[in-house]
């Protein structure tokens, strides 16, 4: 019995110290939130995420704000997908930073859930482009400062394709007439619904209807008559031996690089990210925008934009947001596309030299205008594996474009209505 | 009577009695005083030093600091009320659950203490009452490092499973009974208490039913089907290998035994390019060299699903093929050679001898291979992600509950508080079979078959 009892005795204290270990963690956070410091106060420093290996830009413009205002800026590498969930631990520890860098598409899920401050001063944004503005926009309110923007272009190989074609008709043209050669005049992932949004939409689809500058989630628009009619066009390129097998599935991306490095396709459709790799290998690259579909209207591809956005757990906002209005203005936004080619989408700089006679930033720039910015809302997170699928019966010729469409929007649908049950 | 006679016991002694034990332990109120009281100082001071730091210590977690409200509110406070203000400086219910939880461990652990306080002091009173020797500090410890030590040595993983185990345990217990998912999730919004209703939705709302009923069905026969296969399979290939007179045996146990050295993983990715449906070898080569046309192993639920099956034996087997093996070995011949004279079959003797003999052997792994499969999460994830998609209901046609309960929580819209309430009953039903089947095996009482 006696033994015992020791036992139990050592054990306690041990939990003492166990609990004063846990203890000290909880005071800190507590005295973070206390401390408020109010705007007119300089804080001592702002923090930034910015995502890996691009983060010199971004000091270079820290240095120069510390220097004017006095406020340092401390730039810490974050991989840009994981900062989501970074915040969401770090926030509310009092440990997050002022400033995150997310795709636009997130920002509804972040914002929602509160991990997220909408700017004070949107006059701000009226400097970029009206689709990149439109992009960082939930709930009525603006939630960052664009920071570059992404869309799928026509990638061509100089040494095989002379001028870029304007129409899908004429790449089709193309295609058939390669198709004996084993080349390929065209090659895009459509079965992927990244990519073959731009055709969905282009024939009259839509995700989300737009109503009033926000998205209804429960007004799906793809299997509508347009959206049949592209999932046919798109069905078509399969079927005709216009794709090969291999293009359909995970390593399709994969297979496509190939064949176009090796010169076996002559024009693809891909964005800017893959620029590098097609360099690399020696394609002497072009791009465009993309051609426009049989029935006159353009290839409106998903658009993403990287954003800088608030965190809600800042005390510093006014500092981050001057910070942001710096960063991202046209001098420092032309740094950063010299420096890492990230597009940027302001405005002025459309027109600006350096960007036009880069052929892939013009081509990403001239295709923005036809894109649509992917919806930021959280339901967009249950379009994706449905329509996957619908465009993979598709792509493989298992079942019609009406009852594939019409199965991934029922269940989206009902997914959507099910999360809300 | 006779013990009145002869007076043998201590109390009746002709002393005047003692009331050393109900004083101790009134006294033991303070902690240490009623040690002190008992002449047993170091151990009062013992006792008074650990009660009061532990009070000083975890004053903050139980009275005040939780949540950043105003007003002292302490982690009991938070796990009761998930918070009163939402927002990013305010309350973030599940930080003030997690703190809860862990007021709530350490409070479980001060009141034993607290008590043993008590009863220490109760009984070291008695021995005093029985005016018996009390043993000395010095005696205490050297009985500790005697008799304890195992115990000394158990207690810090002890400390460490409370903390790593236990607390998400009650964690994920208590998100079962709260409205978290990610339209409802600090800090925009406060969680909230919502009693069964995570458990009536899966049963009362129609698309959450029949999503469960979907999964719930294919998971029984998923397990059934792998594991029985599995077990078919094995036993029949080392009946196979154990017969007498085969030649080269060694080389066919270790061609069938390969497919177990190459880890689970890789084989089902290699799987799954092989089941591709537009370059993968069954469609293009196997399949149309027997002159059928091409399955989608991967949008066709039923499929996908038996495409599954196939892989979980082909995985499976060899384990079963070797445990069966061994067991094989040690059948004792004479039982054959009775049955042989008794005139039996080759398949009698199957039937009669060789497969009770085996299946009583290894009952308790063939149970866990019964759980394993329930649990298999690796061989749906990685082949197909619990896909296709299908319509009616909110998982894919061979998520089982264990990957649905992972896309629940981890997937585009996260719905924490049923993902948890779905975990418990899965949890309810692994421990039933768990416990029918260990009870009802016959080899794990005592008694020998033979």
């Amino acid at each position: 019995m006696k033994m015992k009892k020791m036992v139990a005795g050592l054990s306690t204290a041990v939990f003492a110290f166990g609990a004063l270990a846990a203890c000290g963690g909880g005071t800190d956070s507590g005295s973070t939130n206390e401390g408020g410091s109010t705007s007119e106060n300089k804080p001592e420093k702002i923090v930034i995420w910015e995502d890996i290996e691009k983060s010199e830009t971004t000091k270079e413009v820290a240095k120069a704000f510390e220097e004017e205002h006095g406020v340092a800026v401390e730039v810490v590498e974050v991989q840009m997908t994981d900062q989501k969930d970074k915040l969401a631990l770090d926030g509310p520890a009092g440990k997050g930073p002022d400033i995150v860098l997310v795709p636009h598409d997130q920002i509804g899920t972040i914002a929602d859930q509160g991990h997220l401050a909408p700017l004070t001063d949107e006059g701000a944004l009226d400097a970029f482009t009206d689709a990149s503005k439109s992009a960082v926009m939930f709930d009525g309110q603006a939630y960052g400062y664009p920071k570059s923007v992404e869309t799928p272009v026509l990638m061509y190989n100089k040494d095989l394709v002379s001028e870029a074609p304007t129409s899908m008709d004429d790449l089709y043209k193309l295609s058939t007439d390669l198709k004996s050669k084993g080349e390929y005049g065209f090659l895009a992932l459509w079965d992927n619904f990244y990519f073959a949004h731009g055709v969905v939409s282009g024939f009259g689809g839509y995700v989300f209807k737009e109503d009033g500058g926000a998205l209804d989630p429960t007004d799906v628009g793809l299997n509508n008559e347009g959206a049949v009619e592209g999932f046919e066009y798109i069905g078509k390129w399969y079927e005709e031996g216009l794709f090969p097998k291999g293009l359909i599935g995970e390593s399709g991306g994969q297979a496509m690089d190939q064949l176009f490095t090796e010169k076996k396709a002559h024009t693809v459709m891909n964005g800017p990210w893959a620029v590098a790799g097609y360099t690399d290998a020696g394609v002497n690259l072009g791009a465009s925008a993309l051609p426009t579909l049989p029935n006159g209207e353009p290839i409106k591809t998903f658009m993403g934009v990287k954003t800088y956005a608030l965190s809600a757990y800042t005390e510093n906002q006014e500092w981050a947001e001057m910070f942001l209005a710096e960063l991202t203005n046209e001098e420092n936004a032309l740094k950063m596309f010299e420096a890492y080619n990230e597009i940027p989408p302001v405005a002025a700089l459309e027109t600006n030299e350096t960007i036009t006679s880069n052929e892939v930033a013009k081509a990403v720039f001239d295709q923005a205008t036809n894109a649509i910015p992917m919806p930021n809302i959280p339901e967009m997170g249950q379009v994706w594996e449905p329509m996957a699928q619908a465009l993979q019966l598709v792509a493989t010729g298992k079942q019609d474009a009406q009852k594939s469409a019409d199965d991934a929007v029922k269940v989206i649908e009902q997914q959507i209505q099910a999360n809300n049950q | 009577m006779a013990s009145i006679a002869n007076p043998k016991t201590p109390e009746q002694r002709p002393d005047k009695p003692t009331n050393h034990a109900r004083n101790a332990a009134l006294l033991s109120i303070i902690p240490g005083a009623g040690q002190f009281y008992n002449n047993q100082k170091a151990k009062a001071i013992a006792f008074f030093i650990v009660i009061m730091s532990y009070f000083a210590v975890n004053y903050d977690l139980f009275f005040k600091g939780a949540g950043a409200g105003p007003g002292d509110r302490g982690g009991l406070w938070g796990l009761i009320t998930l918070g009163e203000v939402a927002g990013p400086r305010n309350d973030h219910s599940i930080f003030l659950m997690v703190e809860g939880i862990v007021a709530l461990i350490l409070l479980f652990f001060g009141i034993a203490f607290y008590i043993w306080n008590i009863r220490d002091a109760y009984r070291v009173g008695r021995i005093r009452d029985q005016h018996l020797n009390v043993p000395t500090f010095q005696v205490q410890l050297r009985n500790l490092r005697d008799h304890g030590f195992p115990y000394l040595m158990l207690i810090p993983s002890l400390i460490l499973l409370v903390f790593t185990v236990v607390l998400p345990l009650i964690f994920t217990f208590l998100i079962a009974f709260t409205n978290y998912r990610y339209n409802n999730a600090p800090p925009a919004k406060l969680v909230e208490w919502i009693g069964f209703e995570n458990f009536t939705r899966i049963f009362e709302i129609d698309i959450w039913r029949d999503t469960f009923v979907g999964v719930l069905g294919w998971t029984l026969v998923w397990t059934v089907a792998s594991t029985v296969g599995v077990i078919a399979i094995g036993i029949f290939l080392a009946v196979l290998l154990n017969q007498e007179g085969l030649r080269f045996r060694r080389l066919f146990r270790s061609i069938l035994i390969l497919s177990w050295a190459v880890p689970a993983f890789i084989t089902i990715l290699i799987f799954r390019s092989m089941f591709n449906e537009s370059f993968g070898v069954f469609n293009t080569t196997i399949l149309p060299a027997f002159g059928l046309d091409p399955i989608n192993w991967m949008t066709d639920p039923t499929a996908t699903r038996s495409a599954l099956i196939l892989i979980q034996w082909w995985l499976g087997f060899p384990f079963i093929m070797t445990l069966m093996t061994g067991v094989l070995q040690s059948i004792p011949g004479d039982l054959y050679e009775a049955a042989t004279i008794d005139g039996a079959t080759i398949f009698d003797k199957f039937r009669l001898i060789t497969l009770p003999m085996l299946l009583f052997a290894t009952a308790p792994i063939l149970i866990t291979q019964f759980t394993f499969n329930f649990n298999n999460f690796n061989i749906i994830y990685l082949f197909n992600g619990g896909g296709p998609a299908v319509p009616g209901q909110t998982a894919g046609g061979t998520d089982i509950l264990i990957s649905w309960i992972y896309k629940l929580s981890l997937g585009a819209n996260p719905q924490y508080g049923l993902a948890a309430a779905i975990t418990l009953i899965l949890s309810f039903f692994i421990m039933t079979l768990a416990v029918i089947q260990f009870r009802r095996t016959k080899s794990f009482k005592d008694e020998d078959m033979i």
